[in-house]
């Protein structure tokens, strides 16, 4: 696969989350979809306005602890019946009540691992490389005081010119231009 | 922070609104409606009113659950800190001001049940040794009752539950009191350091010491029931479980006060959300103390233990264990497992509904299978329709003191940190 090349997108720079939902909003409801925001610390203010949207998670946990729940109740079912069946104090071979318990936690483990692996798979992660960190004021501001807001060439709505003159009407501390 | 001027404020008029009266009134005439059923059942079954004690024995536990459950979870929102907490502040507060109603309700339990012998065979046979030669109990049962008499004995009972009742009473007033002198105390310098520091001195030992008695109380009310069995796990059990009971009724409350202000703008879909999840908390605390008792008992196989069990499983018993399973974990487990049924308000009231419902169900369970007629025996006859008409009536009437209570009161305290972010605009996620 050939790597693209060019602009990758015009990146904002703000100093505060306020200035960043604001820009962020704008340019949500002028009509552009790709793009994101990058703040150090969570901000659902910034995550509604670029309109969050529902993700498989759930339903890949879901299917996950299902999938334990199976595994072991059938491996416990399996061992205790035909594999190693053994007489404890009398009691039926298919005791489920002692299978509850191991069942209960390949679910949670299942459930567990899914989720954390759907999540970093649908993230795009692990992720060697990244252009906006090509932008050095990214490098140095993005995971601690420094907002960003980058509108992405992909976009049928980017235009380099357009797009930097609708940033600057909400006044960024700086606009960069990234490249791949 | 707030990103933008959409802060909501809080309207001048903080009372409940005026239709908590009509909920009152409706309370009242099913509790009486109760009440008459209850009492022409008493007539019709011709046990002597056997099953109406046993039902109102039945309704004062699950009475005594909503209102001390509610002065539990009021004091452990005081530790634990969260908006989710400080909006269900004032109608925990209401519950907890129910308990002179909830101690009227323990007397025939005492009187009745206890000193003329009626509910607990410990108090009907203490003479066990004549009981014993006369075949009325057991080998097994004599030998618990005399074991166990330091304990099991009328006078103990009466003294154990009014001192209880006493040092409840002594957390109830001072929350309550307290509260109102926090919400007039706005303004002072520190004043918010002050009144949570003191309030979490209070809570912190409360909690400790409610659930010490607690475990004490139920012995006595409800386990001694069947003097021969024991469990340690048996007061962990209740304390979770009102809870369990508690909490579905102050999520219902905000739901159904939010129709009108002041909650409809200070109940928001987040703390909607959180008190699902923590609903969701409560039924897997709930069925893991109630599955691991089982489980431990079942595999020690101990004639001293499994017969509880047996007695609660066999002759039709099992159809009830079973749907208990299904009411108090299967449902409202995998319901509350969507993020999405949390945030939707009728949907999440229906947990609500069935959770409360499972809680009786549950204290039907643990209570007529200890009684001879209807251990490994479980058969329709009209005393049992008791245990709908009577905690029916006491449910009734104790919700009517209930709204009685939010009515007295602001249902929200302002002198909180989180008043200025409850009325925070809040940002939807799909």
């Amino acid at each position: 696969m050939p790597l693209p090349e060019g602009t990758y997108g015009l990146l904002a720079e703000f100093d505060t989350p306020t200035h960043l939902v604001q820009a962020a909003s704008a340019a949500y409801s002028s009509g552009y979809r790709r793009l994101d925001c990058y703040s150090p610390y969570p901000l659902e203010a910034a995550a509604a306005a670029i309109g969050f949207h529902r993700d498989e998670v759930s339903l890949v946990t879901l299917i996950g602890g299902l999938l334990g729940l199976a595994a072991m109740f059938g491996l416990e079912t399996w061992i205790s019946l035909w594999a190693y069946p053994l007489n404890i104090a009398g009691r039926p071979y298919f005791s489920w009540p002692a299978f509850v318990i191991p069942a209960y936690e390949w679910t949670i483990l299942y459930a567990g691992l899914s989720a954390a692996f759907c999540m970093l798979a649908l993230n795009g992660l692990p992720k060697l490389y990244h252009p906006v960190f090509n932008a050095p004021n990214f490098r140095n501001g993005a995971t601690t005081d420094k907002f960003f807001l980058c509108l992405e060439a992909t976009d049928p709505k980017f235009d380099v010119v357009e797009t930097r003159s609708f940033l600057e009407a909400h006044a960024p501390v700086s606009i960069v231009e990234v490249e791949y | 922070m707030a990103h933008g001027n959409n802060a909501k404020s809080l309207p001048a008029d903080l009372s409940a609104p005026a239709f908590v009266d009509i909920w009152r009134t409706r309370a009242l005439i099913a509790g009486v409606a109760f009440l008459v059923v209850a009492v022409i059942l008493g007539f019709l079954s011709g046990d002597h009113w056997n099953h109406f004690l046993r039902g109102w024995l039945h309704g004062f536990v699950t009475c005594f659950g909503f209102c001390f459950g509610g002065m539990l979870l009021l004091m452990t929102q005081y530790l634990s800190g969260g908006k989710w907490g400080y909006i269900i502040q004032r109608p925990l507060e209401a519950m907890t001001r129910t308990w002179p109603l909830v101690f009227l309700m323990f007397l025939p339990v005492g009187i009745f049940g206890a000193s003329m012998g009626r509910l607990y065979i410990w108090a009907k046979y203490a003479d066990w040794s004549t009981a014993l030669k006369n075949h009325l109990i057991t080998n097994e049962q004599a030998h618990a009752i005399r074991w166990k008499a330091l304990m099991l004995n009328t006078k103990a009972f009466w003294i154990a539950t009014i001192v209880c009742f006493t040092i409840f009473a002594l957390y109830i007033h001072l929350l309550n009191k307290w509260s109102l002198q926090r919400d007039a105390d706005a303004g002072r310098e520190g004043n918010v350091t002050y009144w949570r520091v003191k309030f979490e001195n209070l809570s912190g030992f409360g909690v400790l010491l409610y659930s010490g008695l607690l475990f004490l109380l139920v012995i006595y009310w409800v386990m001694s029931l069947d003097p021969t069995w024991y469990s340690t796990v048996y007061g962990f059990q209740f304390l979770v479980g009102q809870a369990y009971q508690v909490l579905p009724l102050a999520i219902l409350t905000l739901m159904a006060l939010s129709k009108a202000e002041p909650i409809k703008s200070t109940f928001r879909l987040i703390e909607q959300h959180d008190m699902g999840k923590l609903c969701f908390a409560f039924v897997m605390l709930n069925m893991y103390l109630a599955f691991g008792a089982f489980l431990i008992i079942w595999s020690g196989n101990s004639p001293e233990e499994i017969p509880w069990y047996l007695d609660r499983i066999r002759g039709g018993w099992g159809v009830v264990a079973t749907l208990d399973v299904i009411f108090h974990w299967l449902l409202p487990f995998t319901l509350l497992l969507s993020s999405d049924l949390k945030r939707i308000q009728s949907r999440l009231a229906v947990v609500c509904y069935i959770m409360i419902f499972a809680r009786i169900w549950d204290v039907f369970w643990l209570i007529e299978p200890n009684f001879r007629d209807a251990a490994r025996n479980l058969h329709l006859s009209v005393g049992i329709l008791e245990y709908i008409a009577v905690p029916g009536a006491l449910i009734a009437f104790w919700m009517a003191a209930y709204f009685a209570e939010l009515r007295k009161r602001p249902v929200i305290a302002t002198n909180d940190p989180h008043l200025a972010e409850i009325l925070e605009q809040e940002y939807v996620h799909a």
